[in-house]
């Protein structure tokens, strides 16, 4: 699949052959003429490594789930309520928070690029930016999640969120079985990134999985 | 722009590649490049991602796209010039654009909400309830509407607020703001009869994509 890294210099298609040295060359050229702070820029790679992730929004799943005032919050003013816990949309974009039920269930997709709320779920994987996912969500939700291992019943409500650039969204998924004495820690530990985005469904800490 | 991008609807573009826990950065250089665009602040690229050919844009990799569009766009903007990205060396006669990015900001950036709603007054043209339908334009450049909602008729859920119409931001240094809805469309109305009766699809619409149905 992959060329391999002909000459340079006659290249002008921008596409990176090697594209770990290009970047790196891009980002000596803008650190030289003076456009990038190094230490800067180590900040935010630390971020995005280290301080924004699904561990972010998995609080914020288990915080609704064991306080009816959080979620009815988080439901109404996704923004909002997530700014108690200090994280915002990303860019300024509204956050809106879908609920998963025993009768509607939601998944997240980006149709024009992939939009995805950073600070509490990190940096999209590579197949929610994939043109097969973008592509085929909207018109075969039930297809796409079949695929990828999720089967739901036909009398279930099937709702896609094509993001946009002003709205981001998240998908609070339904607290599974068998977690009524579990701690909120404990069930932020259940809560996976896939469930958020509407993909998978959170699975029973009890034998057997997702029930 | 009825681009490779605007893909909705769209099938035969290969496989998903699902993988449960995949992690959002596959290779070092993703997160230094996405940094270095953050750090350059440069404003949105998606104008740029959007003109990359079709070919050449599913070919390449996500951040392959930004890697193109970033220097797409500070070459355009006179920030570096061809022949210093193709050497890696300054030009002694290329100017410097602002202040770097700082760490002190740069800690925040993220989590700094700036706010993209805009706190003006606007009269609401459609309202919650209403029927509307996807106004039948196929602007050339940057628009949020993507193909599969025109002449479509969906219904309004929510009115967001006022925000500027980014179709206007890419193209024109005037802005328009204006009401943005919550449209829930039925999957029937978009795919035809075969769609599953109780499935739907939700996305916020700019004012001047739509009319009274």
């Amino acid at each position: 699949m992959s060329q391999p890294s002909s000459d340079h210099a006659q290249d002008h298609t921008d596409v990176p052959s090697d594209p770990a040295l290009r970047v790196k060359a891009l980002e000596s050229l803008l650190v030289e003429k003076g456009l990038v702070d190094p230490d800067a820029l180590d900040v935010l790679v630390d971020t995005y490594e280290n301080r924004v992730g699904p561990r972010n929004g998995a609080q914020v799943v288990a915080r609704a789930w064991v306080d009816p005032a959080y979620k009815q919050r988080l439901l109404d003013d996704g923004t909002e309520a997530m700014a108690e816990f200090g994280y915002s949309g990303g860019q300024g974009e509204k956050l809106t928070v879908v609920e998963n039920t025993s009768s509607v269930h939601n998944v997240i997709v980006c149709t024009l690029c992939s939009c995805y709320p950073w600070p509490v779920l990190g940096l999209p994987p590579t197949w929610y930016k994939s043109a097969a996912f973008r592509s085929r969500t909207v018109i075969d939700p039930r297809g796409v999640l079949s695929e990828l291992g999720l089967e739901l019943p036909k009398d279930i409500e099937v709702r896609v969120w094509d993001s946009n650039a002003a709205s981001r969204y998240f998908v609070l998924p339904e607290r599974p079985d068998g977690t009524d004495s579990m701690s909120e820690a404990g069930l932020a530990a259940l809560v996976t990134r896939d469930a958020m985005i509407g993909v998978a469904k959170v699975a029973s800490p009890t034998a057997g999985g997702v029930s | 722009m009825n681009g490779i991008h605007d893909m909705g609807g769209m099938q035969g573009l290969g496989e998903i590649g699902y993988k449960e826990s995949a992690p959002g950065f596959n290779e070092p250089w993703e997160v230094r490049l996405f940094a270095l665009v953050q750090a350059m602040r440069t404003g949105g690229l998606r104008t740029y991602i959007e003109s990359i050919p079709a070919p050449d844009y599913l070919r390449m990799g996500y951040y392959e796209r930004w890697y193109t569009a970033l220097i797409t766009k500070i070459i355009e903007r006179g920030i570096v010039t061809r022949a210093e990205v193709d050497s890696g060396r300054p030009d002694t006669a290329s100017v410097n654009a602002s202040p770097a990015l700082t760490p002190e900001i740069a800690r925040d950036l993220l989590f700094r909400s700036t706010k993209t709603e805009q706190d003006v007054e606007l009269r609401a043209q459609f309202h919650i309830g209403e029927s509307v339908r996807g106004r039948n334009i196929n602007p050339a450049t940057h628009t949020r509407m993507p193909r599969y909602t025109r002449g479509k008729t969906g219904v309004v859920e929510r009115d967001r607020g006022v925000f500027n119409l980014p179709d206007n931001e890419e193209t024109s240094a005037e802005h328009k703001p204006q009401h943005v809805y919550l449209i829930r469309y039925a999957g029937r109305e978009l795919w035809g009869e075969e769609a599953p009766p109780n499935d739907s699809v939700y996305i916020d619409m700019w004012e001047d994509y739509l009319e009274p149905a």
